[in-house]
């Protein structure tokens, strides 16, 4: 097909023309959604800065219902609310109860129910947030079926908030949820539990099952019972050393670990020569924080472990043992007689040490 | 209760989170304390070098250099910028981080959330301490 050069000549030039003012119509639509970014951007800055001094004022001058506050416009709530969260992270007692009662007198805890099943997640997440930053215990139930949100992120609010009131009506639906995690992922998520408080510690005691039919619980108990030092619960770390599940015996040895008992080291000390290296691993850990002078020969013993992890936890133990583990780690670093695996890592520890200007 | 503190008393906060910078920021000053803000270390630094800061508040975590390194920092220098009193303030639970942080010569700590009064109680007691020993 032959076609004649004005027709080309024409359907290029509108060609142009049209690919021109597209590209113009694009170049406008970007300038005015920045402008409007910029514009909200700004207003967002200058009410920050007013509500700042507001909320200096309201926290720290006058008491109770005595503390001023201007009201907030309709528009500007879901902003305020965003700044008010910003401190829900930092402040504690009369004045986490301060920001609380602004949070109430918005009126905005009414949408809660709403919003808690909402189709957008990001609004299922500030709502499960709320919940857990301004304690609301009349909304706790209806969290409960966020643990089972498809957005990870979204349970995982769900979960803090629930923890957060430390009602242990809610402890067995975020057991659950930290164990329907990977295991990795568990000991992150201990943070969550811990939420709860040591009396999360005797409820676990009472309502597990034992730790051959569920293991994984008893493991995150173990774990949470040094995370929070609760000595009472060192006889039942004691009897899970003894199970068969080498998993709950590591965990456990890590709950002796921090529970530092030095009465305790009789007990622990054997597992030092455990067929199994994370127990080996954890028992040398242990040692440096329960043991004492005495448990520098077995730590020593352990530098030169054919496992990596076992000598750097057994030089790390013997730092931990101050002046007298530190001089067996010097020893040990500088005598040409001792096993090359012993002196590197007493070696690696002294320089790391060194590097950050402690043992 | 009833504080009076010497006019100025200057006091520095490294705080990389601006909304908890000035909040403390806000309380401190309500107390009649002269405030200087940096948001990380080095900036904590310039201003220590600069100004007769009296005590020192620092976060733990923060970018370029942080409240451990901070506090190895103050300590290295000589008197009396190098005595300062330094309370340490983190986000972080960690026992060790502790441990860590009050060996390299911080003399409290404090972890998040915080009570704003309960801040200043601390400030005031470090003071005095400081005071006291001359």
């Amino acid at each position: 097909m032959h076609l004649p050069p004005d027709l080309v000549l024409r359907a290029l030039i509108w060609g142009t023309l049209i690919l021109a003012s597209l590209v113009t119509s694009l170049i406008l639509l970007g300038a005015g959604i920045q402008f409007r970014r910029d514009r909200q951007n700004q207003y967002r800055i200058a009410r920050f800065q007013a509500w700042e001094k507001d909320l200096a004022t309201y926290l720290f001058s006058g008491e109770g219902a005595s503390r001023p506050f201007p009201p907030i416009a309709h528009e500007d709530r879901r902003l305020f609310q965003t700044f008010l969260a910003r401190y829900r992270a930092t402040l504690a007692g009369q004045e986490a109860e301060a920001l609380r009662d602004l949070y109430l007198r918005l009126g905005v805890h009414n949408s809660l129910p709403r919003r808690l099943q909402h189709r957008l997640a990001t609004t299922r997440a500030q709502a499960a947030l709320e919940v857990g930053a301004f304690r609301l215990t009349e909304q706790l139930e209806r969290v409960v079926p966020l643990l089972n949100d498809p957005v990870p992120y979204v349970a995982h609010l769900a979960a803090q908030a629930l923890a957060r009131a430390g009602d242990l009506h809610f402890a067995r639906p975020v057991l659950d949820w930290v164990l329907r995690e990977e295991r990795y992922q568990r000991e992150r998520l201990l943070r969550v539990l811990e939420a709860f408080g040591p009396g999360l510690l005797p409820w676990l005691e009472e309502n597990l099952e034992p730790p051959a039919t569920d293991p994984e619980s008893w493991i995150l108990f173990a774990l949470l019972t040094g995370s929070h030092r609760h000595r009472e619960s060192e006889p039942r770390l004691l009897e899970l050393l003894e199970t068969r599940d080498m998993d709950i015996q590591a965990a456990a040895l890590k709950g002796l670990a921090a529970l530092a008992d030095p009465l305790t080291y009789p007990t622990v000390e054997p597992y030092a020569r455990h067929e199994a290296w994370p127990i080996r691993a954890q028992a040398a850990k242990a040692l440096g924080l329960i043991g004492g002078p005495d448990a520098i020969p077995t730590l020593i013993e352990l530098t030169s472990d054919p496992v990596y992890e076992v000598r750097r936890n057994a030089a790390q133990g013997l730092a931990d043992l101050g002046h007298a583990g530190a001089s067996a780690l010097t020893w040990l670093a500088e005598d040409p007689t001792a096993d090359r695996f012993a002196r590197d890592i007493a070696m690696e520890r002294l320089e790391w040490a060194d590097e950050r200007g402690h043992q | 209760m009833s504080r009076t503190w010497p006019e100025p008393t200057r006091v520095l906060i490294v705080e990389d989170d601006q909304a908890t910078a000035r909040i403390i920021q806000a309380r401190l000053e309500m107390e009649g304390l002269q405030v200087f803000v940096a948001s990380n270390g080095v900036d904590g630094l310039e201003i220590l070098h600069r100004e007769a800061i009296d005590l020192v508040t620092t976060d733990l975590m923060m970018p370029a250099m942080n409240g451990f390194r901070l506090v190895q920092e103050i300590r290295d220098l000589p008197p009396p910028k190098g005595r300062v009193p330094i309370l340490l303030i983190s986000s972080n639970q960690n026992e060790q981080d502790m441990v860590r942080c009050l060996a390299a010569g911080a003399d409290d700590y404090m972890t998040k959330p915080i009570s704003a009064s309960v801040l200043v109680e601390r400030l005031w007691r470090m003071h005095q301490r400081a005071f006291s020993a001359g």
